[in-house]
């Protein structure tokens, strides 16, 4: 009977929840936003890359001089260019129309400014000027080396695969830092998307005087634990909903987006950090939300469940504000104290635990910490939804609530 | 003759702080009978009530259903309608209704099929795909009645059901609870109506100052407070006497209790004696009504749950 309760909350509170218009439109905000972005940027590229290729191979009319005697007549020639007898000449005929562009390389155009004197073609079109003149600059130099391979190199077209020690063993690098990092991530996307709602899930039935006909029919542990499951679902369908445009993007429009191709498989999945990530997410996770549900049973409205929330929120933000000293000195005292303290440890210990500068003593430590006081700070909220949801339109005294059932 | 006792209650005190809601109270609700709970607002009615159902922790004394402390076991037949009323106004009626049913143990489709049956009856049948906040104030009372009777309950405890009903769902409301109580439900009824009590309770508990001012039958109660109440339609002043006490005198019409040991034959025979002339001199029993008034009558409103 327990268990078909709980199924029967978790399915009431799941489908009410996606049932609704506002729901949808709140979720679908995201990716509509993302995929307008990814659309304007496929755009934009298309016609970066296009009008970069036309500035390229542009053939102008143009004359030149060079001095620094990398360009070659017939090179030039390729872009549409030929040899100025008179560089004065050149530019009054620029002047009068009758010429498109003049370029005047000097001796040393690595630390000498190309002159170029050209015709007015607005603030885009003048960029074809610059585009075909350090073409022709370039192609000359590379032609002057006559070798693909130091040209690549001079492009720094190199492939480095580098190897670090870490106490006599190979470290992974960020290819191991990555991997518990998505656990940090996962906390962040939660909490900031549940945390309203977990806040506002018990203050519901306060708010609908609902509380004494779900008190008299059903256990509030399973009340509780119900909407929590029906909450992370929900969460799970709107982290779907943000994907899924990102995967499709990545997956078929990467090079039209100018999406970095990751390669997965150079990431590498420590054990040690991998269980610890994953232990640090449950605890913490459990921590805020017992503490959120605890806070809905408190207090009578949203609106003065904020003055509770905001600081709670501060406090899984404001460990990036030290995330260097997190990274380059995780002994100082402020990184200690926030490693520690219940609120700003999750963030602080998963980021430490990603650079593996968290001990195993540390970890479990935290770990213990997070567990003990996220099942303390849920069965508080069952205990204070009992006794003390019926307190429909005034604040709470929590220890009166212990008071009476002290008196039992 | 009374059943087991269902609802059990000893020595119960509670307080809240410095203030004593309840001092004392000790009653029985036996199975299958409908009992009233009475008293003015704030005589700490619904605490007991709450109580009762493990909502407050008692400060004293025990009270038992079936003889245990209440817990919300998933599946429980207790039928509940608290004071205050509501219930997930965002939703429609029948996802409502059906939830509760589901709570109470009933499958889905035999939670649908018991709602839209009761929706039909209640005259609410057009509005099960209705958001409950859509609905007028007695709408919902009655959606949130269907709630409380789902599932056949074995106790159903009403704190005010008749509260915000207009006279013909009033009446509606009560052969919903008839009807509860001849299929077997011990119900304890919370209300103000004093006809109600008549009508539907075969026993009463009048609380007052936290404690019970009088406990037991209909006739009980009335027997204690006089029993009987005599209505005389006269010409002329109605005098005073030691025999009776003159509990509303209006324009030629008076009610009249009989003092301890005085019959109506001595009231008539000394209303005669000293001239008054009668148009009419009929008895009655002394309506709950007219002992709530007596009981109650020179009570301000008490703070206090």
């Amino acid at each position: 009977m327990a268990q078909h309760n709980l199924n029967t909350v978790i399915g009431f509170e799941f489908f009410r929840t996606v049932r609704k218009k506002r729901f949808w439109i709140a979720t679908l905000a995201i990716p509509v936003a993302l995929a307008i972005v990814f659309a304007l940027v496929f755009i934009s590229n298309q016609s970066t890359s296009t009008a970069a290729e036309n500035q390229k191979n542009a053939h102008l009319s143009f004359t030149y001089t060079d001095e620094s005697g990398l360009v070659t007549a017939a090179l030039a020639a390729t872009y549409g260019g030929r040899k100025a007898a008179d560089g004065a000449q050149a530019i009054a005929d620029v002047k009068a129309g009758t010429l498109d562009a003049y370029f005047a390389y000097p001796p040393d155009p690595a630390t000498q400014p190309v002159r170029i004197y050209a015709a007015d073609k607005g603030i885009f079109g003048n960029g074809t000027y610059n585009a075909v003149a350090t073409q022709v600059l370039a192609a000359a130099a590379q032609h002057k080396i006559d070798s693909p391979q130091l040209t690549a190199l001079t492009q720094g077209n190199v492939t480095i695969n580098a190897l670090t020690y870490k106490d006599g063993q190979v470290s992974g690098g960020i290819s191991a830092v990555i991997p518990p990092m998505l656990f940090l991530l996962i906390f962040y996307v939660s909490i900031i998307l549940l945390a309203n709602q977990m806040l506002s899930s018990t203050l519901e039935e306060k708010e609908n005087r609902v509380t004494e006909m779900i008190l008299t029919t059903l256990n509030p542990t399973t009340l509780i634990i119900g909407k929590v499951i029906s909450l992370l679902m929900v969460a799970l369908v709107q982290m779907l909903t943000f994907a899924l445009p990102v995967v499709i993007g990545y997956l078929f429009f990467r090079s039209n987006l100018n999406l970095p191709d990751l390669d997965l498989s150079h990431l590498i999945l420590e054990p040690g950090p991998m269980i610890v990530g994953v232990l640090l997410l449950l605890g913490g996770f459990i921590l805020f939300t017992g503490t959120l549900v605890a806070i809905g049973a408190v207090v009578p409205t949203v609106k003065e469940a904020g003055a509770f929330f905001a600081p709670l929120m501060i406090l899984i933000f404001i460990p990036f504000y030290i995330v260097s000293l997190i990274v380059s000195d995780p002994h100082a005292l402020i990184v200690q104290v926030f490693t520690y303290f219940p609120f700003s440890a999750p963030v602080t210990a998963m980021l430490r635990n990603s650079f593996g500068s968290l001990s195993t003593v540390e970890s479990a430590i935290v770990i213990a910490e997070l567990f003990i006081l996220g099942f303390i700070a849920l069965r508080l909220a069952v205990h204070l939804f009992r006794y003390g949801s019926i307190e429909y339109s005034k604040k709470l005294s929590i220890t009166s609530t212990f008071r009476r059932r002290n008196h039992a | 003759m009374l059943g087991e006792p269902l609802v059990q209650i000893k020595g119960f005190r509670m307080d809240f702080g410095n203030l004593t809601v309840i001092r004392d109270l000790s009653f029985d609700v036996h199975a299958g009978e409908t009992f009233g709970f009475l008293g003015s607002n704030g005589s700490g009615k619904t605490t007991t009530l709450r109580a009762l159902l493990g909502i407050y922790q008692p400060t004293a004394g025990t009270l038992h259903i079936r003889g245990k402390v209440f817990e919300p076991r998933d599946g429980a037949r207790l039928g509940y309608l608290p004071e205050e009323r509501g219930l997930y106004k965002k939703e429609s009626v029948l996802d409502v209704m059906v939830y509760f049913g589901r709570l109470k143990g009933l499958s889905r489709a035999d939670a649908t099929t018991w709602s839209r049956t009761y929706l039909d009856r209640v005259s609410l049948a057009d509005k099960a795909s209705t958001r409950l906040d859509k609905l007028s104030g007695g709408q919902q009372q009655k959606v949130q009645l269907g709630v409380t009777i789902m599932n056949d309950p074995e106790l159903l405890i009403l704190d005010e059901p008749t509260q915000g009903f207009d006279p013909v769902n009033r009446r509606l409301l009560m052969d919903i609870i008839e009807d509860q109580k001849r299929a077997g439900a011990t119900v304890i009824m919370v209300t103000h109506q004093m006809e109600e009590v008549e009508r539907l309770c075969d026993r009463v508990i009048l609380l007052k100052d936290g404690a019970a001012e009088a406990y037991g039958t209909v006739e009980d109660v009335q027997d204690l407070y006089g029993g009987t109440t005599i209505r005389v339609e006269h010409t002329g002043p109605l005098p005073a006497s030691d025999l009776y006490d003159i509990t509303l005198a209006e324009h030629n019409y008076a009610e009249i209790a009989p003092r301890a040991g005085t019959d109506e034959a001595d009231i008539l025979r000394e209303l005669v004696g000293r001239g008054v002339g009668l148009r009419s001199f009929t008895t009655a029993r002394t309506s709950l009504e007219e002992i709530f008034l007596r009981v109650y009558g020179d009570q301000n409103e008490p703070a206090g749950a």
